[in-house]
């Protein structure tokens, strides 16, 4: 039986909807429309579904539909703004931290969070926080180099 | 003309990323499995638990009676309105032998995981509690499941009719190796075991055939990484014309050779859309994905060598474990590991004996690498042998057997044609990025306070842009260049992009060539209703052939503009200039039009001033590199590759040795892959199959029961890099330019799994020589390492705080 289902995303109030044991990215992409949250292993050790869940970064292949009821979720369509893209965005985009690009919206997602609570992130820290984020194509080493310099990027229009 | 744009405004040579990009940063690039159509139904596979068994009866009935199911089949239903799977690369061709590759398995299966029935309904919901009402019996077979085992006298062959279990066997040598070795000082045996390991691409693969009931033709939105030919073999399976047949590849999510078809899959949902007059989707599960294999295969390596480190001969026998038959190209990889031999060095009397052998395990599909990789695990795993045996340093060893760079073009003795390089100076190259001499130092110190720090160096030649006869692995593809009449640029090309810039790349090089601006130029690939008949990406091809032929292109599209700005300036071609969309001439001061208006003339004025070309502005060129040579030689050899890439890696790591774990400290590379176009691109490929050589050395395993059964089913148990994993990679070109490409390409994205891979073990071996353990089986979990440790013969002495 379908259950209803009110929630608000990327601050927008939605009300989908969905059955008991639909996942969140299921929802999201499937009912929603919202494909821009990937779907890499469904068993929560990949990152692509990366959403934020009332505040804290959550893997949305992990999470149900009817979890959501009364929360409110972020996702990489909601980063961007119309104008401009978000200074990670921009920064992974200036150095090629991109290839084929699937796993880039989880990355987007976790990458801002950590900038959101650390400014100044070390390299370790980069790592450690977006180790959630499997990337086939990269190898990492531009993704670590976009969001170190998306930080600085941030911190210099902040002061 | 004099030159158009100056050459700071060139764009080849520049890190510019500009084609791809935007789209996936904001969420709205389309992947395929983001489509989806009005009466979309969905797809569920029903596979074999078994790795071998007979199959007495498939019942769907059980299914079909669920609401919402629209159609379920098995092997008997699918195998009447369908032909075998025509093979990518027929084993034939090479003297291998034959099987019949079907969409569903008929009356055995061969594998675990094996296809066996489908069921379609309205939603995936329905379609997974169908599948799982399919009831099929089955008498399961004794699974062969070891490769040397499969080939012992007895062995039960796994495909009926067959005599035994050789897939294929195809010596590769040349010179006396009997006399080398009888003259050598020494003989140095290596075996080396390389696992199962997988490419695993983000996206997985997924399908989505709509049948247009209009046309009564099929358009499938599909992972696929050569559109064309994969159009083709759709034909012959679903017994249509090629030409009712539409592909489009939208964006993909890395291929790394996954995607390249074969699969049943391709063909299945296809004949299921036009059963049902509806589009129908499958989506491949994590766990599906896993099911596709490559690269395991064992070698035993002989090097006969003087005390000096000169190797004069080169045994190696080899068996790969190709898994079940399948029309994948996967069993080519261990071919190509095998005419790859011996790799860099200048090793003249060799006798190598390949052995694909067919067993009761999934398939392979292509892998990153493509067979080389393995070809450079084997070849530098055995060097760091010699050097260990002989007592000198791992690099004397592999500059003392360098083919030089003053020895290009170098007959190799499979008969390949390298055609530069100079590896030498790669090798000194990464030895510096890594500070060489710094990090002596430094694991002398740190092995006097108890910890294990190792180096490991490793050589790979990866060459790319393969054709062989008879196949659709072709070395050559094609481009249309079209401008319009506002002046903006459409490039079509036969070549496709799973994610690796090459958009960018042939982008760059035509923006140089027509002297527009690179946000002019539209790209569009994979689509087999647009683009030029190409046969997509492989083989690092992409940039030398889809680059090469835009070129080509671009130039004969400039050469038609060039001639109408001369006719409507009314001055001599050859006083032309270019500028940032400008034509002026050195002949005429006042004389000035822009690219859009000449453009806009040459379709509008073609009875005067464009009478001197044929409109429109439009052409297709292909570019066939001239070095590949399909003609056999005096010893019947041919020379399928345009071009040598070749790389040189260092690494250090630290052993644990409580837990044997790995801990990878530093990274170098040095890259030759000819004229870069785009240093960045290159980079991130070269990074990137860094990550699967680490992942490979380390961690990234695929596991079976005896019975054959996978054990490895999802990301927890299939476990790769992860940034906190990698180490900084410091990546150095070495660029030597391929005299017979355009602009000196070569391929670039192959390299760097089998050098990295070999690197680290290198590096994990040297850390652990002073406890006497080398460990030549990958990959090197930390449970393998830490037994290894556990057996050596001398007792580690870890330090106070560990
Ligand atoms: S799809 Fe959710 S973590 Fe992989
Ligand atoms: S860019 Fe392809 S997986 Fe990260």
């Amino acid at each position: 039986m379908a259950i209803h289902v009110t929630t608000s995303i990327n601050a927008e109030p939605v009300e989908f909807l969905c059955e008991a044991d639909d996942t969140l990215v299921h929802v999201l992409r499937d009912t929603l429309n919202l494909t821009g949250t990937k779907e890499g292993c469904s068993t929560g050790d990949c990152g692509a579904c990366t959403i934020v869940l009332d505040g804290r970064l959550a893997c949305s292949c992990l999470v149900l539909g009817v979890e959501a009821e009364g929360k409110s979720i972020e996702t990489i369509e909601g980063v961007a703004t119309p104008g401009a893209l978000h200074a990670v965005q921009q920064s992974l985009l200036d150095h090629a931290g991109l290839q084929c690009g699937i796993c880039t919206p989880g990355i987007v997602v976790a990458a801002r969070a950590l900038l959101e609570r650390n400014a100044d992130p070390s390299e370790e820290e980069v790592r450690y926080w977006l180790a959630g984020n499997l990337c086939r194509c990269t190898g990492y080493d531009k993704i670590i180099r976009a969001v170190l310099a998306a930080a600085q990027d941030l911190r210099e229009a902040a002061s | 003309m004099a030159d158009s744009p100056d050459g700071d405004l060139k764009y080849v040579g520049r890190s510019i990323r500009t084609k791809e990009g935007r789209a996936p940063l904001i969420g709205k690039a389309k992947y395929t499995s983001d489509y989806a159509f009005a009466g979309q139904l969905h797809a569920c596979i029903v596979r074999s638990p078994h790795a071998a068994a007979r199959i007495n009866r498939v019942d769907l009935s059980a299914a079909t009676r669920v609401a919402g199911v629209r159609l379920a089949m098995h092997g008997a239903d699918v195998a009447a309105l369908t032909d075998p799977i025509p093979d990518y690369l027929e084993p034939a061709l090479f003297g291998g032998k034959a099987a019949a590759h079907r969409c569903l398995a008929i009356d055995e299966v061969w594998c675990y995981g094996q296809p066996v029935a489908v069921v379609v309904a309205e939603d995936m919901r329905t379609a997974r509690y169908a599948a799982a009402r399919v009831q099929v019996d089955y008498t399961p077979l004794e699974a062969v499941v070891d490769a040397e085992a499969a080939l012992a006298v007895g062995a039960r062959t796994i495909v009926p009719g067959w005599d035994d279990n050789l897939l294929m066997h195809v010596p590769f040598m040349h010179g006396d190796t009997v006399a080398a070795f009888e003259s050598a000082d020494q003989v140095v045996s290596t075996e080396v075991k390389i696992h199962r390991f997988s490419t695993q691409p983000m996206e997985t693969r997924c399908y989505n055939a709509v049948w247009e009931h209009n046309t009564e033709s099929i358009t499938l939105y599909g992972t696929s990484q050569n559109p064309h030919p994969l159009r083709l073999v759709l034909a012959q399976t679903l017994r249509m014309p090629e030409n009712k047949i539409r592909i489009i590849a939208s964006t993909i999510g890395g291929a790394f050779g996954l995607k390249m078809h074969g699969h049943p899959e391709e063909g299945l949902i296809c004949l299921l859309a036009k059963l049902t007059g509806q589009p129908v989707k499958w989506l491949e599960s994590r766990e599906e994905c896993l099911l596709i294999g490559a690269r395991e295969q064992k070698h035993y390596i002989e090097m006969a060598v003087n005390n000096d480190g000169t190797v004069l001969g080169l045994r190696d026998r080899f068996y790969a474990n190709t898994g079940a038959p399948s029309a994948c190209p996967g069993w080519g990889m261990a071919f190509l590991t095998g005419l790859t031999m011996p790799g860099p060095y200048k090793v003249r009397d060799i006798d190598v004996q390949m052995h694909a052998v067919s067993t009761n395990k999934p398939s392979w599909n292509a892998a990153r690498g493509y067979g080389k990789e393995s070809t450079a695990i084997a070849l530098e795993l055995a060097m760091d042998n010699v050097a260990r045996q002989l007592g000198v340093s791992p690099v004397t060893v592999r500059l003392k057997n360098f083919i030089g760079k003053d020895e290009f073009p170098y007959d190799s003795p499979t008969g390949l044609l390298y055609d530069s390089g100079d590896y030498a100076g790669a090798v000194e190259k990464t030895l510096q990025a890594i500070d060489y001499d710094d990090c002596l130092e430094e694991q002398a110190s740190a092995r006097e306070s108890g910890r294990y720090i190792g180096i490991g160096v490793a050589f790979e030649l990866t060459p790319e842009g393969g054709a062989i006869p008879g196949s659709m692995v072709v070395g050559y593809d094609t481009s249309s260049v079209r401008v319009g009449p506002d002046g903006t640029v459409r490039l079509l090309t036969g070549v496709t992009s799973p994610g690796t810039g090459n958009a960018t790349g042939i982008a760059q090089i035509v923006a140089d060539e027509l002297g527009v601006d690179i946000d002019a130029i539209e790209v569009l690939q994979g689509d087999t209703n647009a683009s030029p008949y190409g046969f997509g990406n492989y083989s690092g091809r992409s940039t030398i052939v889809g680059g090469g032929s835009a070129a080509l292109a671009a130039q004969d599209v400039r050469l038609m503009i060039d001639k109408v700005a001369a006719a409507l300036l009314e001055v001599e071609r050859s006083s032309l200039v270019l500028q940032r969309g400008v034509y002026t001439s050195t002949a005429d001061s006042s004389a000035s039009v822009t690219f859009a208006e000449v453009c806009y003339a040459a379709y509008t004025r073609a009875y005067d001033v464009a009478l001197c070309i044929d409109p429109p502005l439009e052409a297709t060129r292909t570019f066939r590199p001239p070095s590949i040579r399909h003609t056999p030689d005096a010893n019947g050899n041919i020379n399928p590759y345009p071009s040598y890439s070749n790389a040189a890696y260092a690494t250090v790591c630290e052993v644990d040795v409580q837990t044997g774990q790995v801990k990878l400290l530093k990274f170098a590379v040095t890259h030759d892959c000819g004229k870069v176009i785009n240093p960045i691109l290159v980079e991130g490929q070269a990074c990137g199959a860094i990550g699967f050589g680490i992942g490979g050395a380390l961690t990234e395993d695929v596991r079976y029961d005896a019975s054959g059964r996978q054990l490895t089913r999802s990301f927890m148990d299939y476990v790769m890099p992860r940034m906190s994993d990698m180490p900084p990679i410091a990546v150095e070109h070495h660029d030597m330019p391929n005299p017979g490409n355009y602009l000196g390409l070569k391929g670039a994205g192959e390299a760097g799994v089998g050098g990295s891979a070999a690197a680290v073990v290198n590096a994990v071996n040297n850390a652990l020589q002073p406890l006497g353990v080398v460990m030549n089986e990958l990959p090197l979990t930390a449970p393998r390492v830490w037994a290894a440790i556990q057996q050596a013969s001398v007792a580690p002495t870890p330090g106070g705080d560990q």
